[in-house]
């Protein structure tokens, strides 16, 4: 075997030596000599040939390479970075040849640990964004929100930070989680936006002031502060056997809290017990604390109990409104469409046949022209006249109230003039001149709906002015010397309103439609004898006569009689009596009543 | 919050009455919080980085009220603490002992931390009633003893340094 591999190397060192061997040998080798050579110094030469090759080969080795390759690499990256640089482009690109090839052998990979993250980072995110999206909300443009605005203006403070501080309830601001014994800070955790300054001294303050407490009420450590006040800032601190969790929170926390900071605290004791107790001031092995302690960073913001936007409630309002509205003025249309027909039910001298509702509405029917006009109707209800359409025919309402009412039109009475109907009777009251009174009578029978008109309620003006004249006629008397017919000068102005009075009598009884006779009465003293008294006062009587004569009567005739004396002379009278008793005095005489008007008819 | 290869230790300044510490502090710190704390709850905290061999170190400083006979440092205060500074006033005498007092109570209540002895107030050396001598069995077991002064700032910087670099290597 031995010599098998020597003669395999010789030949190969013989192969070589034209190449690498010193010529002077190829020269003058022999056959002997070589074979001299290769008695004495084989060993040598097969060790020298396996070592030469095995230079050559060495740096192909992958053996080799790999027995000194990891020890090469830290040694190496010890020294320097360079090594680092070299490797990662060659490791970004095998990395990024194997997703290529194999995607799914990385995806698995990292599926657990990145699932996780990518978790956690999404919700933390999507908190923040929803907390903020709220915020910014219900906080940017109500009356609350301009208020803050102001504030922060006012203040200095950002807008954020006034928020917060108007909506907060609480929040963890800073945790924490200070090493018993020591006072030394272990890990420290602080809410996004506020900034920690100090922990390290604030953690031995904290521990200090623990302690004073502690030394100065006589209680052991383990029962040290639970808890310090100050402002709207809450130091809560839980007590471990080997670490303190001190949570500062703004606001007032809930005491559900309080078991999050005990269970991070004993979690944290349970998976640091050893660290715990040999703990000498190397913190960073709690760096792994952080997670859980970034647990108890809990934040509670103003519940919304209204849970909806005030500017949903502002369009849900008005929409209500609108609603409300609508329905109200439905409601109301519907309330004043229905008082209209009632109305124009009720309303005398209007008949309703048939109502469209559809479009603009329109009512059919019948109206008597005395009838209100339904337009008015309209107005008093509120409707305008374009609104509700009448389709209404012309006819005569018979009911007593539109007789009556038709009736007092056509006769046209003077405003003295009351009439009532009473069944087909229509019963007149009042005064009225004697010419109307007698139309009345000949238009009643022809009027619709009565039959009769009763005007015994009602005064003849025309008639009360003849009376009154009559009267005042027989009243007046002229007067005559002794044993004279002659008018004296002082009787002339008597003789002129009686004149007038007359004529007035004539006037009103040509009205009246009468023909009435005066009689001139002439009188005498009893004094001196009958006949011829009786002479003397005819004579009396037609000297007045004489004097009205003059005056033409149209209605009247004018009668004289001699009357003689009209006392017996056994009466004695005083000197004026007596005097009074020479005189003509006058008598209205009517004809019978029942042939006086309808002697003029 | 930190990242890898922070490193926070608390750590305490004792002394007596007037002996500069908070002036210390305030020569190596902003401070943050009011000198109130020192009367009401009788401690007041502040926090300086420092870079120790690569390795960033967050010093909690909790500055005591000065322990006198009205107001005794609170044990409990102590508790959890990797070092701390012990001040003496180089011009009193008296608070070599206070410093004794404090020192018996820090190895009570820390075990046994490395801690930084300063004989502070060195602006007033010719004042100084403090030797050497007084303060060797203080001075035996902290990790660095120095003179100090907040005044000028002297050995203040070294002093919190050296601290930091004694409590990284327990």
């Amino acid at each position: 075997m031995a010599s098998g591999q020597g003669a395999k190397n010789n030949s190969m060192a013989g192969s070589q030596q034209p190449s690498s061997s010193s010529p002077r040998f190829s020269v003058k080798e022999s056959k002997g000599f070589s074979h001299l050579r290769q008695l004495l110094l084989a060993p040598e030469q097969h060790e020298l040939d396996r070592l030469k090759t095995r230079l050559d080969q060495f740096s192909l080795h992958p053996k080799d390479v790999g027995r000194v390759l990891p020890d090469a690499i830290r040694l190496r990256a010890q020294q320097d970075t360079r090594l680092l640089a070299s490797l990662i482009p060659v490791t970004q690109e095998a990395l990024a040849l194997s997703i290529k090839q194999s995607p799914q052998l990385i995806s698995d990979s990292i599926a657990p640990i990145l699932g996780s993250a990518i978790r956690k980072a999404i919700a933390h995110a999507m908190r923040g964004l929803m907390q903020s999206l709220n915020q910014t909300l219900e906080c940017s443009m109500s009356w609350r929100g301009l208020q803050w605005r102001w504030e922060a203006f006012r203040t200095g403070k950002s807008f954020a930070e006034v928020v917060l501080l108007h909506t907060l309830r609480f929040r963890v601001e800073q945790v924490f989680l200070i090493h018993k014994k020591t006072g030394l800070l272990l890990n420290h955790v602080v809410a996004e936006g506020v900034s920690g300054q100090g922990e390290e001294v604030i953690s031995g303050m904290l521990t200090a002031i623990q302690d004073f407490v502690c030394d100065s009420f006589g209680q052991s450590q383990d029962e040290g502060l639970e808890s310090i006040r100050i402002g709207d800032l809450t130091v809560w601190i839980e007590q471990g056997w080997g670490a303190i969790l001190a949570g500062v929170i703004r606001g007032a926390p809930p005491m559900e809290l309080r078991e999050v900071f005990q269970e991070t605290l004993e979690t944290i004791h349970a998976q640091f017990s050893e660290l715990l107790q040999a703990f000498q001031g190397d913190a960073s092995s709690f760096q792994e604390t952080r997670l859980q302690l970034e647990d108890c960073l809990q934040a509670q913001f103003e519940q919304k109990s209204r849970g909806l936007p005030w500017a949903f409630w502002i369009v849900l309002g008005l929409l209500m409104l609108g609603l409300g509205m609508w329905a109200f003025q439905a409601h109301a249309d519907q309330q004043r469409w229905a008082y209209l027909l009632e109305r124009l039910d009720q309303e005398p001298g209007l008949v309703m046949t048939s109502i469209q509702e559809e479009g603009t509405p329109t009512i059919y029917g019948l109206r008597d022209p005395l009838a209100i006009n339904p337009d008015q109707i309209l107005s008093d209800i509120g409707y305008s006249s374009q609104q509700v359409v009448f389709r209404l025919k012309p006819f005569m309402d018979l009911t007593p109230e539109f007789v009556q009412k038709r009736a007092m039109i056509q006769l046209r009475p003077p405003s003295s003039v009351v009439g009532n109907l009473e069944g087909t009777t229509l019963i007149l009251k009042g005064e009225a001149p004697h010419s109307w009174i007698q139309q009345a009578h000949l238009l009643g029978p022809l009027l619709p709906g009565v039959t009769h008109i009763e005007t015994r309620q009602l005064v003849d003006t025309d008639l009360k002015q003849f009376e009154t004249l009559k009267a005042e006629l027989e009243s007046k008397t002229i007067t005559f010397e002794v044993g004279n017919s002659d008018i004296s000068l002082d009787q002339r102005s008597t003789i002129r309103d009686i004149d007038q009075t007359i004529q007035a009598l004539d006037q009103t009884a040509t009205i009246l439609g009468i023909f009435p006779r005066i009689q001139i009465q002439g009188f005498t003293s009893p004094d001196g004898g009958k006949e011829v008294n009786q002479s003397l006062s005819a004579l009396r009587a037609k000297a007045v006569l004489n004097e009205l004569a003059n005056g033409s009567f149209q209605a009247i005739n004018l009668r004289t009689v001699g009357v003689g004396s009209d006392r017996l002379p056994a009466l004695s009278s005083t000197g004026k009596a007596v005097s009074q008793e020479r005189r003509v005095a006058f008598r209205v005489i009517l004809p019978p009543p029942a042939s006086v008007p309808k002697s003029r008819r | 919050m930190k990242g890898r290869g922070v490193i926070q230790k608390k750590i305490c300044m004792l002394g007596g009455f007037a002996v500069g510490k908070t002036s210390l502090v305030k020569r190596f710190v902003t401070a943050q919080f009011s000198e109130k704390y020192h009367t009401t709850i009788g401690v007041k905290i502040d926090q300086k980085s420092l870079c120790v061999d690569d390795t960033e170190v967050h010093l909690v400083l909790w500055d005591m009220y000065g322990e006198d006979d009205f107001q005794k440092v609170r044990a409990s205060y102590l508790r959890g603490s990797s070092g701390y500074l012990l001040v003496i006033d180089g011009t009193r005498k008296e608070t070599l002992d206070v410093a004794r007092q404090l020192r018996l109570l820090a190895s009570q209540s820390m075990g046994a931390v490395p801690y930084v002895l300063m004989i502070n107030k060195h602006d007033l050396r010719e004042s100084w009633k403090v030797t050497p001598e007084m303060y060797k069995d203080l001075a035996s077991n902290a990790c660095l003893v120095l003179q100090s002064s907040a005044k000028t700032g002297e050995g203040v910087e070294l002093a919190f340094l050296e601290l930091a670099k004694q409590m990284l290597k327990i």
